[in-house]
């Protein structure tokens, strides 16, 4: 079960350790194409599960343990999860330079595209047409937000606890104007201690639960 | 114009490590920054740039279209260059981080720890995101039609799996329609 740490350097050694694993010989211009198409194709999200089906069962990249772990590491870090696992992914196969190109493909057709409708809106923004337009486009963003808050909250909520969180930080937010980084310092710790594992009671039932699926 | 450059560098920055669940989660203080502080930007403005943002790409893309417009004064080559310095300000640091502990992560994924930091940091990131939510809702639903298509989205997102893009291309076309 040793999920190989990022170092494709490791493959020379011989077969003797106890994973056969051979990391794929996979060329940055396959790399820059892969996550290029994701980057063009990144309509609307969901895309973790579209990047394990071509990287995981299509491409044989790495194997699913491996890019569950890479989730893992993600879900619990800030920033985009799927940029995070593109990463992660382009570091595992070709290191630095590797996880550079990742980045920068999966990128760079949203950058693109987005650039191309903001000049399109800071020139067309304030004729009626436009803003009719917009009426429904940022209806719908509103929508989709909300639709995230259900979600966000359907797999946050176990507990009061996790009742009393959420509205703290919306409170804090929402009235007493605090910006998100202070918000995170002040209540991690103490959300982190609430949650803190508990050996004495239930140390063994948290070890058994290994990896998450 | 490298004092605006300066200014969304140390914003973003900031932003991409506190960034816990997605970029959704720094949305309300994005807005405070841009509009009250900076004043690159109107409410309308930020909340019209947050709908096109969410077409294609990681969520946050708004980050280039907020500076993009920082530095549009300036013309538009600084203000392409702006969205630039933005968004690898806003998406680097994260992805650094990622870097750094996936080389530590062997050692530390069997700790019990990880599940008290997921789950203390859930519920944090839903408050944030419900926060982001009444700000883009109170810049977005302002009639009844809107309202209503706001709700019908709201219910397709919940109950099918239909993608998110072809509601923001129907709502612009029956908006455009309608409320011309």
């Amino acid at each position: 079960m040793p999920v190989e740490a990022p170092n494709p350097d490791a493959t020379p050694q011989p077969v003797s350790s106890d994973t056969p694993r051979v990391s794929p010989e996979v060329s940055l211009w396959e790399l820059v194409f892969f996550f290029g198409l994701i980057g063009l194709t990144s309509f609307g999200g969901g895309l973790t599960a579209y990047i394990r089906r071509l990287a995981v069962t299509q491409k044989g990249w790495l194997t699913d343990e491996e890019f569950f772990s890479a989730l893992a590491i993600v879900q619990i870090l800030p920033g985009a999860r799927v940029v995070g696992i593109s990463i992660y992914i382009g570091n595992h196969l070709r290191g630095l330079l590797g996880a550079a190109l990742a980045l920068l493909s999966i990128m760079t057709p949203p950058f693109l595209l987005v650039c191309f409708l903001g000049l399109l809106y800071f020139h067309y923004g304030e004729n009626s047409d436009s803003k009719a337009l917009l009426a429904g486009v940022t209806a719908v963003a509103c929508g989709l937000m909300a639709s995230m808050v259900f979600e966000a909250g359907q797999k946050s909520i176990r507990g009061v606890f996790d009742v009393v969180m959420i509205i703290v930080t919306f409170l804090l937010v929402r009235l007493g104007h605090m910006h998100v980084q202070y918000v995170i310092l002040l209540l991690a710790p103490i959300a982190i201690w609430w949650h803190r594992p508990r050996h004495e009671i239930k140390g063994d039932d948290l070890n058994q639960k290994g990896s998450p699926p | 114009m490298i004092q605006t450059f300066g200014h969304l560098v140390a914003l973003f920055m900031i932003l991409s490590i506190s960034a816990f669940g997605g970029g959704k989660v720094v949305l309300p203080t994005l807005q405070h920054q841009a509009v009250d502080k900076f004043h690159w930007m109107t409410n309308q403005q930020f909340v019209d740039l947050f709908g096109i943002s969410i077409i294609d790409g990681p969520s946050m893309m708004v980050v280039t279209l907020v500076g993009l417009k920082a530095c549009l004064q300036y013309g538009y080559v600084i203000a392409i260059l702006g969205a630039l310095v933005a968004t690898i300000a806003m998406f680097l640091p994260s992805s650094i981080l990622v870097l750094i502990v996936g080389r530590y992560w062997d050692s530390w994924k069997t700790s019990p720890w990880h599940e008290s930091i997921q789950r203390a940091m859930m519920p944090i990131s839903t408050g944030l995101i419900l926060a982001a939510a009444f700000i883009i809702a109170r810049h977005s639903i302002h009639t009844i039609p809107t309202a209503i298509m706001g709700l019908i989205a709201l219910c397709l997102m919940l109950f099918t799996k239909l993608n998110p893009v072809i509601m923001i291309i129907a709502a612009a076309a029956i908006s455009w329609f309608f409320l011309r």
